[in-house]
């Protein structure tokens, strides 16, 4: 009986609420909804609220200049905890009774690859600012991200080592963890396909301290190279021995390497190392004029995932923008083929362009120590295959 | 698996590591030889004894560059950094296994497994997590036998490690076989009450054979930092290793550990370089020896029937 009551009490609820907003989107609208979600409470909570904030910033700033063609765009923030249950939940009630047309997040590697799943079911485009996974834009069609994708390190590793360093055959020594291997599988997939061969592939533990047996196999191999995309403990070790071995091979590196604390560990033998890091962000005029924007609107700095949830609302508004003038109202379809037509974008972390996946085009910066200080050579992506040196 | 001087590269590799758990395993199989008792803090007073000792070797070479004196500065910190472990070693043993010596067997193994958490988190606390680096204090320019592909190299360090763990042995073999001290440790052993009735104060023996123990930590510890560096956990799995190579020699057998200890090493690294079994899972390799020589020779390779072992 009590079931029944509230059942009926639901209905009673949904209904009105489901008319209400099948109405509103069907009528000249005064208002266009795009949803949020992100952990707003909760143990991560800072980086949920960062990146709300930075949208809000975002969507106010375009509302108080007009908005889109006169309709306000209205921001739907739903919490998610950075529970995977919770993100389900909040999309179900986003995409069903809010009808949201955009979806800025989540913020979460994790909560994204299930929210992910919904927005593709949906035909609901999603930007998230901050999942790194590579296999997230995997998703489908409907998901695209403002932040770098893990597989573009190993990518940008594998072409520069081929095409710039001239490499034809290399060995790796990698760590069994998700962070080591994933590099050197992206790294292995581009180096092949550029015509090199990785011909010797040795594994070790994060806390192992003797490499000697893994480097000896290796020098027997005489590789043009040997690329270690390991910790700083580790690649300490590995330079250190392989020098006490007398290898004279080559070794290069990956974001790992870019923590200053492997000067203290491994000193002179850092000397000629090649590493691929993060790259050098320029301070522009437009992320100056954010930065002190935000600060001042919240009191705090935005992290760099709030600098990319900013762009990504700039860019659904562009979107929002672009199909409304062409077709007269906002369906998820077309915005979504607006968000993938977003072309050099000017966003304040840079110029923002998708890849064909829906990943952030990017680029990686490329290092080579002197002694023990890293020079940097410039910043770089993969196009087509093809290495290209950026700015 | 290639040429032959890649063969001896191996062979070299896997002497000198074993050389390494010889020298931990020496104050394993002393200190059980005597009590019967597995000190399961061995390899976090080996710590100790690395950080007290990078720490007076740093203060005392400065920024002074590379020279003799670097070696003698090493030597001073070495020899404070031993007295200061045996002293530990020696405090430990009163305070957390003594009161327990006529408790189960269980309970002074327990209290040691709580002696090696706390000290090694303690350190983590005071000094952190980072690894830091003992800086060598010598050249340590690997000595190049041969030229090109066939070229197998050894460094300074890995001789210096095989020198001291044979040397070690040595001196100790001859202490408990011949000092008047070294027959009160195995009248002791044999059996405590008895020798207590002969006049032998049991109680100064067993401190004396922790002090010991210890200071053999402090200065494998301190050998061993030179190349594997200086961090909190860094006694865990060399210890744990070591213990290993104490049991397969024979526990209680001081040329066993050193036997135990270079097998293990070579084991280790022929396992992964002629079995092809990945280098990840050499560890692997250390306890399913474990297990077999317990299987087939429980006493281990050169362990003696019960009553004798010292």
């Amino acid at each position: 009986m009590k079931k029944a009551m509230i059942l009926v009490l639901i209905m009673l609820l949904a209904v009105p609420s489901i008319v209400l907003a099948g109405g509103a989107s069907e009528s000249a609208a005064k208002t266009v909804k795009v949803g949020f979600i992100g952990p707003m409470t909760g143990d991560n909570a800072n980086y949920g609220v960062l990146c709300n904030q930075a949208v809000k910033l975002a969507f106010d700033e375009i509302n108080a200049a007009g908005g889109i063609d006169g309709i306000q765009i209205e921001l739907i923030t739903e919490d998610s905890e950075g529970t995977v249950e919770k993100g389900l939940s909040s999309i179900e009630k986003l995409s069903s009774s809010d009808k949201i047309v955009a979806l800025v997040g989540p913020v979460f590697t994790g909560v994204s690859f299930a929210v992910g799943e919904r927005c593709q079911d949906e035909g609901l485009v999603m930007i998230t600012p901050s999942a790194t996974h590579k296999d997230i834009t995997a998703i489908g069609n409907c998901v695209f991200r403002t932040v770098a994708s893990d597989g573009l390190q190993g990518e940008v590793a594998g072409t520069y080592f081929a095409q710039e360093l001239g490499y034809k055959n290399i060995a790796v020594l990698y760590a069994k963890n998700d962070y080591s291997q994933g590099l050197y599988e992206g790294m292995k997939a581009s180096f092949e396909a550029c015509g090199g061969k990785v011909s010797v592939v040795e594994t070790c533990q994060v806390g192992d301290k003797d490499f000697k047996t893994q480097l000896t196999k290796i020098k027997a191999a005489s590789p043009d190279a040997i690329y270690i995309p390991d910790y700083t403990a580790e690649m300490a070790q590995i330079l250190e021995q392989a020098s006490q071995l007398g290898m004279k091979i080559p070794f290069i590196s990956g974001d790992g390497f870019s923590n200053p604390d492997i000067y203290n560990l491994a000193g002179d033998f850092c000397n000629g190392v090649v590493y691929i890091g993060p790259t050098q962000v320029e301070q522009s005029t437009a992320y100056v004029d954010f930065v002190n924007k935000y600060d001042a609107t919240y009191g705090v700095k935005p992290d760099s995932f709030a600098t990319n949830a900013y762009d990504a609302a700039y860019i659904v508004a562009q979107a929002l923008k672009s199909t409304y003038e062409a077709t007269g109202k906002f369906e998820r379809a077309a915005v979504r083929d607006a968000v993938a037509a977003t072309k050099d974008f000017a966003g304040v972390a840079g110029m923002i362009n998708f890849a064909e996946n829906g990943d952030l085009v990017a680029c990686q910066g490329v290092y080579r120590v002197n002694g023990t200080v890293p020079e940097y050579l410039g910043a770089y992506t993969v196009e087509n295959g093809q290495l290209k040196k950026v700015n | 698996m290639g040429s032959v001087s890649e063969f001896f590269q191996h062979f070299l590799n896997g002497l000198t590591l074993g050389g390494i758990y010889a020298l931990i395993a020496l104050g394993y199989t002393m200190v059980y030889g005597i009590l019967k008792f597995i000190n399961f803090a061995h390899g976090d007073i080996l710590m100790v004894g690395a950080y007290i000792g990078l720490f007076i070797f740093d203060f005392l070479r400065g920024d002074k560059p590379l020279s003799a004196w670097w070696f003698v500065a090493f030597m001073i910190a070495m020899l404070c950094s031993m007295v200061f472990c045996g002293l530990l070693g020696m405090f430990i043993e009163k305070v957390a296994y003594k009161p327990l010596r006529k408790a189960t067997r269980l309970a002074p193994l327990l209290s040691a497994i709580g002696v090696s958490f706390v000290l090694s988190n303690l350190a983590a606390w005071l000094f952190g997590t980072q690894s830091r680096k003992l800086e060598y204090p010598f050249d340590n320019t690997p000595i190049v036998i041969g030229s090109g592909s066939n070229a197998v190299s050894i460094t300074p360090h890995q001789i210096l490690i095989l020198v001291a763990s044979a040397l070690m042995m040595l001196i100790l073999k001859l202490f408990v076989d011949k000092s008047r001290m070294g027959k009160a440790m195995r009248a002791t052993s044999l059996d405590q009450d008895t020798a207590k009735l002969m006049g032998i104060k049991s109680d100064h023996v067993i401190s004396l054979t922790f002090a010991i123990g210890s200071a053999l930590a402090a200065c494998g510890g301190m050998l061993i930092a030179l190349d594997f560096k200086v961090y909190a956990t860094m006694g865990t799995m060399v210890g744990l290793k070591a213990f290993v190579a104490a049991v397969v020699g024979g526990i209680g057998n001081i040329s066993g550990a050193m036997l135990g200890g270079l097998l293990l090493g070579l084991l280790e690294t022929f396992g992964v370089a002629l079995l092809g079994i990945p280098q990840g899972y050499k560890d692997a390799i250390a306890f399913g020896v474990l297990i077999l020589i317990l299987l087939f020779k429980p006493d281990g390779l050169l362990g003696k029937n019960e009553k004798e072992k010292v």
